[in-house]
Formats: C-alpha cells, sequence, structure tokens
C-alpha cells in the first residue's frame, strides 16, 4: 500500500501549486483546551463526531467542559451572584484568552486550452476583455483567496457565539464581508424540563441549517445547486417565457431567527428558522431611506435595512440519523467504541428540507385604466424542496442531496390583458398586471464520496447537476440569436474527483479537477440535415488550493 | 519463626552490602530517568504492585513514568471524553507496538510490560497526548526531580552500567562501581 501511495503522494503534490477555499477551522479551541483540531475534523473543516457534540453543545465539551478547559474563563460575575439575581446581572463567562482564529488560502487554476471559445457569441471582432464582451480566460491563473478572522466560544449559562468576516477576498483593495454572526442559546429545555438540547436558539446572521454546509466544506468549489438562483429570461424569441428574478440561493446567509434541537451525531435532529426576504439580493449597506431610520439610522452612516419586502421566509429541516453499532453504549454515545480507539459512528442518516418564500418585482407601470401611473407589484411565491442522505462506515462517507426548486411565474400585462413581449423596454406597452404562467422550475443535487486514506489523505469524488429551465432560456438568450443550443446539463452537470492532504492539522493542500461536458456555441447544419457543433470546448478546470489556518 | 529469621538475616547482610547512587543529570527540557542496565546472571521477580497512567483533562498523568520489567500499568480514563492508548513500539522496536483500545470513563485497561525500553505512549483521537513508560530491566533506578538530582537507593556494591533518558534525549550511557554511596553525574 505505501509502495502505491508514495508515487501518488509526490505526484499530486508536485501538482498542486497552492491553496484552499473558503472553509472555516477554529484554532481559537485548540488554543483554550490545548487539543489538536483533529479532536473535533476529520479533515478540516468537515467534522467528527465529536465535532459534531461540541458544536450541539455550544463549543463546549459535551460533559465536564470547564475540566478540559486550559485556560480558565474570565468571570463576569461570581458563580453565587445567581441567588442575588434578579438584583444583579447574571454571572456569565468570557474566555480567557481572545478566542481568535485567522484563515489564508490561495489558488492556481488551469482552464481548458479551448475555454474562450464561448467568446464566440459576442459579436465578431470583439476583442475579449472590452465592455461588453466576454473576460479572456487564461489557460493558467495564480489567484488570492480569502484572509478571514473568526471568532468563537461560548459565554456561559449556555450562551454560545460565532463570528467570521473575511477581511479582504480576491486580493488588494477588495473588501470582503460579514459571513456568519450569532448567538445561540443552546439547552433551553431545560426550563421547560424537556430532554436535554430538545430546543436552542439562534439569532443574528448565519447560514441555514443545511443538509451539508457550504460554507464550512472542504470543497474548493461550491455545490452547484445550492448556488442556483432562478432567474427566468426575457427572450422573445422563445415560446416558454419567464419572468421570475429571484436571486434567493440556499446556501446564502441568511438574516433572522433559528428554533433547533436533537443531535447531530445520532437521533433526530430539526430546526425552524424565520428568516429575511431578500430576492433581490439587494445589499443592506444600499437600502437606506432619507426619512426612516434603520436600526442604527441607515442615512447618516449606519446600517441600511437587509429586506427587501415585508414577508419573512421560513426553512425548516428535519432529519434522523441512525447508528449502526450493535452496542448500545457505543451506538448512544458521541463516538463508538472501535477496536483500536474511538471512532466516528457507522450510520445511516436521512433527511429533508423546506424553505418557502416570496420573491417580489416591482414594476413601474399603470393602473387598469391605463394611464394612472402605478407601481405594479409581482410576488411570485417559491419553494425548495428536498431530501439528503449520508452513510459512512469507519472512514468512508457517502453523502448526497436532492431538490426541487419552483417559483410561480406571473407574466406582466399591460391594461388591455395582452401579455407584454419580453424583455421589458422603452417601447414595451406598461404593465397594468400579472398573469400566472408556467411555474419556473429546476431541480437537481449532488453525490460525494469521501473518503480518509489516511488520517491526512482524503480523497474525494463529487457530482453534480442543475436542471434548470431558467438556465436553459438563458442560454438562449445569451446565444444573440444565434442557435447556441444550451443543453439542460451543459454548465451545471459536472463530475469533480479530488483529494487533499493535510500537511500539518492546520495546513492543507487541496486539488479538484471539474470535468463537464462538451459545448459549441456555433452549429452548421451537416449532411444528411443534422446539426454538427464547431469550435466545441469544454470549461473543464483544474483547481489546486492551499490553506493554512492560526 | 524459622522463616522470619532467615528474611532479618538476609535483608541485614543485603543492607551491609547496599549503598546509594546519586548524582545529577544534564539533562534539560524534560523529566530526566536513570536506571541500572541488565546484570548480568541476575534476574528479578516482576512486581506484584500495579502501577498506574491516568488520562485525565486531555493528558495522561503521569506524564513519565518509570517502572521494572515485568510491571503491571493500569490505564484508566478519567475523561468524559472517549481515549486510547497505543504505542508504537518500544525503543523504536515497532514489532513491540500494541494498542489497547477503547473503553469508558471510569474503566481500566491493564498491560504488563516485560521488555525493558522507553514506551512512547498516544492516544489516537488526540494527538496532542503523549507519555513515556521507561521499563527498567533492573529495579534500580529513579525519577530525577526537578533541578536534575536523581538518587538510586540499596543498590548492591559492584560494577554497573547506569544509563540516563529524558524526553526529547538519546539514552546516554556510563559505567559506575558502585561502594556505598557514589557519586555519579550524567
Amino acid at each position: 500500500m505505501r509502495r502505491v501511495l508514495t508515487p501518488f503522494v509526490l505526484a499530486a503534490f508536485a501538482v498542486i501549486v497552492f491553496a484552499p477555499s473558503k472553509s472555516l477551522a477554529i484554532p481559537a479551541f485548540s488554543r483554550q483546551y490545548q487539543t489538536s483540531c483533529s479532536t473535533c475534523h476529520l479533515d478540516f473543516p468537515k467534522l467528527n463526531d465529536f465535532g459534531k457534540a461540541f458544536k450541539d453543545a455550544g463549543f463546549k465539551f459535551p460533559k465536564d467542559d470547564q475540566a478540559f478547559l486550559k485556560v480558565p474563563p474570565v468571570m463576569l460575575g461570581a458563580p453565587a451572584q445567581k441567588q442575588m439575581w434578579p438584583n444583579v446581572i447574571w454571572p456569565g463567562t468570557i474566555p480567557g484568552m481572545p478566542p481568535i482564529g485567522l484563515r489564508m488560502n490561495n489558488f492556481f487554476q488551469a482552464s481548458s486550452t479551448n475555454a474562450n471559445r464561448f467568446s464566440q457569441l459576442q459579436p465578431a471582432g470583439t476583442p475579449p476583455g472590452t465592455v461588453g464582451g466576454f473576460p479572456f480566460v487564461p489557460r493558467t491563473d495564480f489567484e488570492s483567496g480569502f484572509f478571514s478572522i473568526f471568532t468563537a466560544g461560548n459565554f456561559g449559562s449556555d450562551i454560545a457565539f460565532w463570528v467570521d468576516d473575511d477581511i479582504s477576498v480576491s486580493g488588494d483593495n477588495s473588501a470582503g464581508g460579514l459571513g456568519d454572526g450569532y448567538l445561540k442559546f443552546v439547552n433551553l429545555s431545560r426550563f421547560l424540563k424537556l430532554p436535554d438540547n430538545a430546543i436552542a436558539l439562534r439569532a443574528g446572521r448565519f447560514e441555514l441549517d443545511l443538509p451539508f454546509t457550504q460554507a464550512r466544506s472542504i470543497n474548493i468549489s461550491p455545490y452547484d445547486i445550492y448556488s442556483e438562483a432562478n432567474i427566468g429570461a426575457m427572450n422573445s424569441l422563445i415560446p416558454m417565457q419567464q419572468f421570475v428574478n429571484n436571486q434567493f440561493g440556499l446556501a446564502n446567509v441568511a438574516n433572522g431567527a433559528e428554533v433547533s434541537g436533537g443531535h447531530l451525531y445520532g437521533g433526530y435532529h430539526y430546526s425552524v428558522a424565520v428568516v429575511n426576504q431578500n430576492t433581490s439580493a439587494i445589499s443592506q449597506s444600499a437600502n437606506t431611506s432619507m426619512f426612516f431610520p434603520s436600526a442604527t439610522g441607515g442615512a447618516n452612516g449606519g446600517v441600511g435595512f437587509a429586506s427587501d419586502a415585508n414577508f419573512k421566509d421560513i426553512y425548516s429541516r428535519f432529519s434522523y440519523r441512525i447508528n449502526l453499532e450493535r452496542d448500545s453504549a457505543s451506538r448512544n454515545a458521541v463516538q463508538a467504541a472501535g477496536a483500536t480507539g474511538p471512532r466516528d459512528h457507522t450510520y445511516i442518516n436521512f433527511g429533508t428540507f423546506y424553505y418557502y418564500g416570496r420573491s417580489v418585482q416591482r414594476l413601474s407601470g399603470v393602473l387598469s385604466n391605463g394611464t394612472t401611473p402605478a407601481v405594479i407589484t409581482g410576488r411570485e411565491p417559491f419553494y425548495r424542496l428536498g431530501g439528503d442522505f449520508s452513510f459512512n462506515y469507519r472512514t468512508f462517507n457517502l453523502f448526497g442531496l436532492y431538490m426541487y426548486g419552483h417559483d410561480r411565474n406571473l407574466l406582466p400585462i399591460d391594461a388591455a390583458g395582452n401579455l407584454i413581449v419580453l424583455p421589458i423596454t422603452s417601447s414595451s406597452a406598461l404593465p397594468a398586471g400579472f398573469l400566472s404562467a408556467r411555474s419556473a422550475t429546476f431541480d437537481g443535487g449532488f453525490v460525494q464520496a469521501d473518503f480518509l486514506v489516511h488520517p491526512w489523505i482524503m480523497l474525494i469524488g463529487r457530482w453534480d447537476a442543475v436542471n434548470s429551465s431558467a438556465d436553459r432560456i438563458n442560454g438562449l438568450a445569451l446565444a444573440q440569436n444565434t442557435s447556441f443550443p444550451v443543453p439542460f446539463h451543459s454548465m451545471r452537470n459536472r463530475y469533480t474527483p479530488g483529494v487533499q492532504f493535510l500537511i500539518h492539522a492546520n495546513i492543507k493542500a487541496s486539488f479538484e479537477y471539474q470535468i463537464r461536458p462538451q459545448q459549441s456555441v456555433t452549429f452548421v447544419t451537416g449532411a444528411g440535415g443534422l446539426p454538427v457543433a464547431l469550435a466545441p470546448f469544454r470549461s473543464n478546470a483544474a483547481t489546486a488550493a492551499l490553506e493554512f489556518v492560526y | 519463626m524459622k522463616l522470619a529469621v532467615a528474611i532479618t538475616i538476609v535483608s541485614l547482610a543485603a543492607f551491609a552490602h547496599a549503598g546509594d547512587l546519586s548524582g545529577k543529570t544534564a539533562a534539560s527540557g524534560g523529566a530526566a530517568v536513570v536506571y541500572v542496565e541488565k546484570i548480568a546472571g541476575k534476574t528479578f521477580p516482576a512486581p506484584a504492585q500495579h502501577f498506574s497512567i491516568d488520562q485525565r483533562s486531555l493528558m495522561f498523568q503521569p506524564h513519565v513514568l518509570v517502572v521494572p520489567a515485568g510491571s503491571t500499568v493500569d490505564f484508566v480514563n478519567s475523561d468524559t471524553v472517549a481515549h486510547n492508548v497505543f504505542w508504537p513500539g518500544v525503543s523504536g522496536n515497532r514489532k513491540l507496538s500494541h494498542n489497547l483500545g477503547t473503553w469508558p470513563q471510569g474503566e481500566k485497561k491493564s498491560f504488563t510490560f516485560d521488555s525493558p525500553g522507553v514506551v512512547t505512549l498516544l492516544c489516537n483521537v488526540h494527538p496532542e497526548m503523549s507519555a513515556y513508560i521507561v521499563v527498567s530491566p533492573t529495579p534500580y533506578y529513579a525519577q530525577a526531580d526537578a533541578g536534575g538530582n536523581y538518587a538510586i537507593h540499596n543498590i548492591p556494591d559492584g560494577n554497573y552500567t547506569v544509563t540516563v533518558w529524558h524526553e526529547g534525549g538519546k539514552p546516554a550511557s556510563k559505567t559506575v562501581a558502585v561502594s556505598g554511596s557514589t557519586k555519579l553525574d550524567l
């Protein structure tokens, strides 16, 4: 085995030039507990069963946390002060050292030699990189990644906190942004005399309780289905008209509150979140009012509004994990008792999730009299529904997710009730209302297999697919009246093998190769009247990453 | 009665020919252990006493334990998290590697160390944890204090090879002729 691995490893290192994806691990916990990253992570930031229990407990050891803290917390009041409440502030703690972690990564990418053939979609003679043209795709490229700060811990009384922020993205003068920032009140069920950890409350800004996290994924490239927005094209050339402009992606960070319970390492887990509606993806800082202050006075240098509608969206998730060890003590423990040491359970996990919202479009139009100016508002309810599974055997993990997306599709009509030919231009009739049409839908998902060959080598195989009617229409629109037939699976159907190496527990070299179907933007009619693709190309990409956290 | 008299006589005789070996070790950076190497023609019975190493607060306690060959060590898990104990070999001999597996809080597993040498204890779920068991080939050993001072008592007079080991360093040996109270810096 070693003979096989050695040249393989050396070859992989030779190929990798460096730098990881947007993913987080928490060195602050390593410092506080003086324990390795691998106590909680398999291949950071992927959590092992103990890491899941640590997260469930509010970033604490599940039992007897104080005994493990090597840096004692600072008391914000003696515990005996609790006897004096409500005449005193309930005593809490802060971590004994600033629980700060930092992360940096860089990338190197190699693209297909014929990737620039996409530029044939623009008018002949248009140089790449010019205004309105397509950018030039280099064969190889070194890319700056993320420099991020993150901090997390527990304030005592089972109140956990998390904040992460990308200080800079993509190098010079490129500001990042806030990732998650929340407080989580863990184990509120104790006040109601319910089973431990049956109820927790999280409030602030957070990634939804996804079946498989995107923000803390080990993959270099994101899951395609998570970033799938439903933006129907406005193309008059085709009969399948769509008028949806829903920027929502399931992995988008959300502002709101969430109730959750159960455990991620065994048994049931649920969450229900109420979050802001912002399907137009307007930035918070840009959404201010001269006359009405937001939380801190958005018109005067404070924050703006994060919503673009009155409606609050709802996300819910339920999953159940069955640990398969025969011995009940081992089966119910945080980690299974393996023959040579504790290990992750052998388990099967099934889950489902549902998101409901209402996408809003506001148009400058007229009332039904055809003359009185009015804002015409179209509210297009949408939902995302899916299921997921995860099977784990020792260091092999196979998991997958399927999601169906559905947006109500309202086509604008004029005052006479006639459909307005899309896209709406200055010469179009003014909209006066909407007509419900065939919904804009998509579906897809991913299946991934992770195999930890050694504690420091992770092999990854992954398949992504998204079938979107909007994507197809958009492709036709992009073709600018050419015969570019974007196949349903053209851009969002890929196989991505990868490998990752932990150089140290906090340094990782990653590599992945995204293999996509062949495409062509130009077709001619060949013998027999069949279309023949000219200048076919692939948008394959090989990406290497090097990431370190400290 | 006869037996008691015999034991007393033997003990007094042994005491009459036994001495102390003491000195200072130059070892730095970790606890030092000094022991007398195997004595030709002499064997020693395994002690009935069990030694113990605890896993507590993600640490092996004590960090260094010295025992005579043939000793049994009880490994206790006092933590509320799962632990493991294994060693990749004894003094570099990988054939003597062993894995004790998993056991829950409050329980223990025992192992008898017959082969002299240095056993590096590790936990395969908490890679920062480590400890050492120095298995002395003779019952003549001592653990140096923080200042590097050691003292081995009741060594019969004679010529011996004495080895000093400390964490992070290689064992170093010297020969010494013990006669009564003898000084040897290592």
